[in-house]
């Protein structure tokens, strides 16, 4: 009943509601407890009742929390590899973004020039970056932490 | 393991003729038969229980199978293929996994059938082999049947299995989560049969692997058919990522390779629990307290949902590492991943699916 009465308050999208619906059922199921519980919680109270938020940055937000909540280890990796590009100070024009849920194990760089000298300028800086430990880092946490960042075995025969 | 005993068994009129017919009435002496004209007109999808998946496993067709039998398997798009090649003899499964794709593959025709046109299969495979004798094939008969659950009833391995061990080209994988093995034990496979098991720890058969054999019987029957000259693959697929997984499988892997001569094992192949939006929307019907509705997975780009990359990495890399310190010549394969996981994950990826497959070819003798 708390989801229904969020769902008419805050109208998400058909999309939104389903992955309100299945997260919350999949939380409650790992965790032992109601539905009903986690729409009762503090956070999706503060959350929709900040007078600061439209509706729709309600409903994003209430969908981005349930999402950490849903699954707390990608989060944190996710925001450790966020957190390691924040430290590589790349230049405005850099980009530097993994995919959402890490499928793929890449890490993907634009950046875009007007001319030659600003092209050496970022590929210089690109260039450091690359032999920095944080890039490293990022790119063990991409790999699988816990299995270190060398692939176990080389070519079988 | 739990015997099959199905409510009814029904046979096409022109099946009767069938030695599948024959065994099953051996077999199952005190189970109705029923006869009808044709399975297709036979089999409406009209009053359908509200478990019709669950409800199909209750009764067995013998019908005439009218398509081809030999099919290259569809693998998963942008993954690496193992070039495998498939003989479907039966559809559906006497055994209900919680996590088993044929929920939604068969949806729409979830019968329990077993095939009676065991001379139509062998024509078609023996034109296949012989016109590509310089090629070599791995046939798998477990794509959408187990292999074995139902051989005691059926006979159809001991049908075929002859014909299979006497061609130069080929190794026919028998895959099963069965204990079914009495019968296969005085045959002579040639050395080109692989028998092979899909594992998982006893917890996870337990819970989510219903009416299949346990980790023990399982164990049990891979030791008689390799003492019996067969060749032994396992199936660490589908891997379930859980609290504690680590000591289970790990402990999985040491009873495993204790139990049998791991020298003559043909492979190994890993995998991580994959399902569909589609398939998961079955699984939250059908088992709904199931745990493996709360992994964190995430969807693919070939559409299905497996945890997300550096946890089966992870996963992978711990899997491989126990089974080199077991068994440190074993080939290990990874099924249904991409070359991004392969590469992370051993190093390297097969440049291409004719690699992998020739890599079993080397295996035959």
């Amino acid at each position: 009943m708390a989801l229904a009465k969020l769902s008419l308050e805050l109208k998400p999208s058909e999309n939104y509601l389903r992955d309100l619906m299945d997260w919350s059922e999949e939380i409650a199921l790992r965790d032992g407890i109601a539905i009903a519980e986690i729409f009762a919680s503090k956070w999706v109270y503060d959350i929709a009742t900040n007078p600061r938020l439209g509706r729709a940055d309600k409903v994003k937000r209430i969908r981005e929390s349930l999402r950490r909540m849903r699954f707390p280890r990608l989060a944190r990796i996710e925001d450790e590899i966020q957190q390691k590009i924040h430290l590589l100070k790349l230049q405005p024009e850099i980009r530097m973004t993994v995919p959402r849920g890490l499928e793929g194990g890449r890490l993907q760089i634009d950046f875009s020039v007007t001319n030659q000298k600003d092209l050496k300028r970022l590929a210089d800086k690109l260039a450091a970056v690359a032999e920095t430990n944080v890039t490293g880092e990022i790119f063990t946490l991409l790999g699988g932490v816990a299995g270190g960042s060398e692939p176990v075995s080389g070519r079988q025969t | 393991m739990q015997n099959f005993l199905p409510e009814e068994v029904i046979v096409e009129h022109s099946s009767e003729a069938s030695p599948i017919y024959k065994n099953l009435r051996r077999a199952l002496p005190d189970v109705p038969f029923r006869f009808i004209d044709d399975y297709a007109s036979a089999n409406g999808s009209a009053n359908l229980p509200s478990d019709s998946f669950g409800s199909a496993k209750k009764k067995l067709f013998l019908a005439k199978h009218k398509g081809e039998f030999l099919k290259k398997c569809p693998g998963s798009e942008g993954q690496v293929c193992c070039n495998y090649f498939v003989i479907n003899f039966a559809s559906n499964c006497p055994m209900d996994c919680s996590y088993c794709y044929l929920q939604e593959y068969l949806a729409d025709n979830a019968s329990l059938k077993v095939f009676s046109n065991v001379g139509d299969l062998i024509d078609e495979a023996d034109a296949t082999l012989r016109k590509h004798r310089g090629l070599f094939f791995r046939i798998g008969t477990g794509e959408i049947t187990d292999s074995l659950a139902l051989e005691p009833y059926t006979g159809m391995v001991r049908e075929i299995l002859p014909y299979f061990a006497e061609q130069p080209n080929v190794l026919l994988e028998l895959k099963t989560k069965s204990d079914c093995v009495d019968d296969l034990l005085d045959l002579d496979s040639k050395g080109r049969v692989v028998v092979s098991w899909s594992m998982n720890p006893q917890r996870v058969i337990h819970a989510d692997e219903h009416a299949t054999a346990s980790l023990t019987e399982r164990l049990n029957a891979a030791r008689r058919v390799q003492d019996a000259g067969y060749r032994l693959g396992f199936h660490f697929d589908p891997m379930i990522e859980y609290p504690g997984w680590e000591t289970d499988y790990h402990t999985m892997l040491e009873q495993t390779f204790a139990a049998i001569d791991w020298r003559k094992l043909s492979w190994v192949s890993l995998g991580v629990l994959r399902d569909t939006p589609g398939l998961k929307r079955t699984m939250r019907q059908r088992f709904s307290r199931s745990q493996l509705l709360t992994g964190e997975q995430v969807l693919c780009p070939d559409g299905k949902l497996r945890y997300y990359q550096p946890l089966r990495v992870e996963m992978y890399r711990k899997m491989v590492g126990w089974i080199r310190h077991a068994a440190p010549l074993v080939k290990v394969y990874l099924c249904m991943e991409s070359r991004e996981v392969w590469e992370q994950v051993f190093g390297y990826a097969p440049s291409c699916e004719k690699e992998l497959g020739n890599q079993f070819g080397s295996l035959t003798i």
